[in-house]
């Protein structure tokens, strides 16, 4: 049988298995069994290969990200963050709408996960939305639509698994994702107060106020200050950045803001511990997927499919891919979808001499778009259950703020020089450049 | 005879009617083993970090953070399973009533079932195979991972099984969701 159609008969199977309720990490596993079936590789490589696949350093951030988003919001303590957000803007048209956006901003240089995201927003600002008046149905899309920065402002756990998997510098990714999630952000509060409800009108918070408020917060916005500020200065990896969030929040932020919880603990542990292993064995099937891909020549079939389209011209060949993966990431879940497809982008990044940081960055925007986009826009299913409201509802509701994401992946696609800003000044090395043999500055690729 | 008791917080009550009280323990067992791993894992990371910075780095410790991390991945795998709290694509199923309903929830446990099987008797085999390579600096044999992939499948296959069972004797509709909605990106 050739190539082409096991890769069919693999692609089918996962697909097929995955839609009839089988879990994603079993359906991708039972794909790829049966395809080793019809060749010469042996079935306990490719049970080894579940174990390779999470067997990279880089994969250990991802459960501290989600243990400081466990903990932040087991401990109540992110209650502070909103009382600041409300301060700050809560006075405006729409002010609730402009606090969920400003609070996911905040929130996201946290946790890296949408999911924590929307489970605080919806527990706690869409029931005053709701009391204010709110349409539930705008509710539950903009809480996921703003639930999707916590995959570009830093520090994302897709950026993570991109940078692990597609060996991609994550500091670089984490950089050049802030830029898509501010705009993302200003994009959602321009819609909220042009077009969204208007709320209850509140006056405005006074500087003393907002001072208390920014003092009560501090505590847990020094968070994403150790974060990025230890991966910047070189002091940390993510991991360990992840690891010292993790230690901050155990020894100075529950003891301070929330005593009690302490006793709480072990049972966020073990909450945390189970939470990590979901995504990672999800992870571990990809990656044997990826794996047989790869052995079956799938990147190349794309990518000559792709490039017999565009060339080698960069712009032209990103919009394919984000094409692709605004359908991908309807169907498929963002983590397996960026290890499967990594040999696929990897080939392509390398025709069309891209930037690999721009180009990851574009991937994550794209498939944090498919978060809220059905039938597997996950953020959007959860927040419409926590909302009460008919999922088609809000779908109906979160169809013009898809204009915000489209406006920011074509963004990041035209203007990479933008994107690139703020990694090829603070981590120049992220983007390829080189320190200048005199050893002033860096030679940085044009 | 004293009744088996876990404690309740580490169960999950969702989908009672699919799940074996004698099997409660389990679950329990293995929530604490994840946040085990996730302990253990942290303060190796930690005390990486420490003595590296002191200039005094202790080599093993690495060997230490990737054992607690595969083990804690793979047996949260199976704790998922028994809690229906893995990533699905679709919660298709949930719409769907009587024999259909029976006849999708039986395929879909019989395919994690042959998945599990293939975990357990090929990823044994990987580990018999594991005694013949050595991980550095401590000359552990690799086998000592590799264990986490047949005991994990071992134990989806286990709980897959008491679904399987369960779902046949008392149906696979219950109150609550088919599966527990725990996302992460």
């Amino acid at each position: 049988m050739s190539n082409g159609w096991i890769l069919v008969i693999m692609a089918m199977l996962f697909l097929g298995l995955g839609y009839l309720g089988v879990p994603v990490a079993f359906s991708l596993t039972a794909g790829v069994l049966v395809a080793t079936l019809l060749t010469p590789i042996s079935l306990p490589s490719i049970i080894g290969q579940l174990f390779n696949g999470i067997d990279t350093e880089a994969l250990l951030a991802v459960p501290f990200f989600l243990l400081v988003g466990e903990l932040m919001t087991s401990a109540k303590v992110v209650g502070r963050m909103i009382d600041l957000s409300q301060t700050m803007i809560g006075h405006v048209r729409g002010g609730l709408a402009q606090v969920v956006t400003l609070f996911s901003m905040f929130f996201s240089g946290i946790s890296g996960s949408s999911s924590a995201d929307v489970a605080v927003l919806s527990r706690t600002l869409a029931v005053s939305m709701r009391k204010e008046g709110y349409d539930p149905g705008f509710t539950a899309a903009l809480i996921a639509s703003a639930s999707t920065m916590a995959n570009l402002i830093p520090p994302s756990i897709m950026a993570v698994v991109y940078g692990a998997t597609g060996n991609v510098s994550i500091g670089g990714l984490f950089l050049g994702g802030i830029v898509p999630g501010v705009l993302v952000g200003i994009g959602l509060m321009v819609y909220s107060h042009f077009f969204g409800p208007i709320g209850f009108l509140k006056p405005r918070a006074t500087f003393f106020q907002f001072a208390g408020a920014a003092w009560r917060a501090t505590i847990p916005l020094v968070i994403p200050v150790i974060i990025m500020g230890g991966i910047l200065t070189g002091w940390f990896t993510p991991t360990e950045a992840g690891l010292v969030a993790v230690v901050y929040i155990l020894v100075v932020a529950i003891p301070a803001l929330n005593r009690r919880h302490i006793t709480e603990l072990p049972l966020d542990f073990a909450k945390a511990g189970l939470l990590y292993s979901i995504p990672l064995i999800t992870v571990a099937a990809a990656s044997a997927f990826g794996w047989m891909l790869a052995y079956l020549r799938g990147p190349d079939l794309v990518s000559d499919w792709i490039s017999v389209r565009a060339g080698t011209d960069p712009m032209t060949i990103m919009f394919l891919l984000v094409a692709a993966f605004v359908i991908i990431g309807d169907f498929v879940d963002a983590i397996p979808a960026i290890i499967i497809f990594m040999p696929i982008i990897n080939k392509l990044t390398e025709i069309g001499n891209i930037n690999p940081v721009h180009m990851g960055v574009v991937i994550i925007v794209t498939l944090a778009f498919g978060l809220i986009t059905p039938p597997y826009g996950i953020a959007l299913l959860m927040a419409a259950k926590f909302v009460d409201v008919k999922f088609s509802t809000a779908l109906v509701r979160s169809l013009p703020l898809y204009v915000v994401f489209f406006a920011t992946i074509a963004f990041c696609i035209f203007f990479p020089e933008v994107v690139l800003w703020i990694p090829k000044h603070v981590l120049p090395e992220s983007v390829g450049c080189f320190k200048a043999p005199g050893g002033t500055g860096y030679i940085c690729p044009s | 005879m004293v009744p088996l008791r876990a404690p309740s917080r580490l169960v999950l009550e969702t989908q009672r009617h699919l799940k074996w009280r004698l099997l409660d323990p389990l679950e329990a067992i293995t929530m604490i083993l994840c946040g085990i791993c996730l302990a253990g894992f942290s303060t190796s990371v930690f005390l990486d970090v420490l003595t590296r910075i002191l200039h005094s780095p202790w080599l093993w410790l690495q060997e230490v953070t990737s054992t607690f991390f595969v083990y804690g991945t793979f047996i949260g795998a199976a704790a998922a399973t028994r809690r229906n709290d893995h990533l699905y694509l679709s919660a298709i199923t949930e719409s769907v009533r009587g024999w259909p309903r029976l006849a999708i929830e039986t395929f879909d446990r019989l395919v994690v079932l042959a998945v599990a099987y293939c975990m357990v008797y090929y990823g044994y085999i990987n580990f018999l195979q594991g005694f013949g390579s050595f991980r550095m600096p401590s000359m552990t044999p690799i086998a000592s991972l590799y264990a986490a992939i047949p005991i994990s499948g071992a134990l989806i296959a286990l709980f897959t099984i008491e679904q399987l069972v369960n779902g046949w004797r008392r149906g696979f509709e219950g109150k609550g969701p088919a599966h527990e909605e725990t996302y992460f990106e």
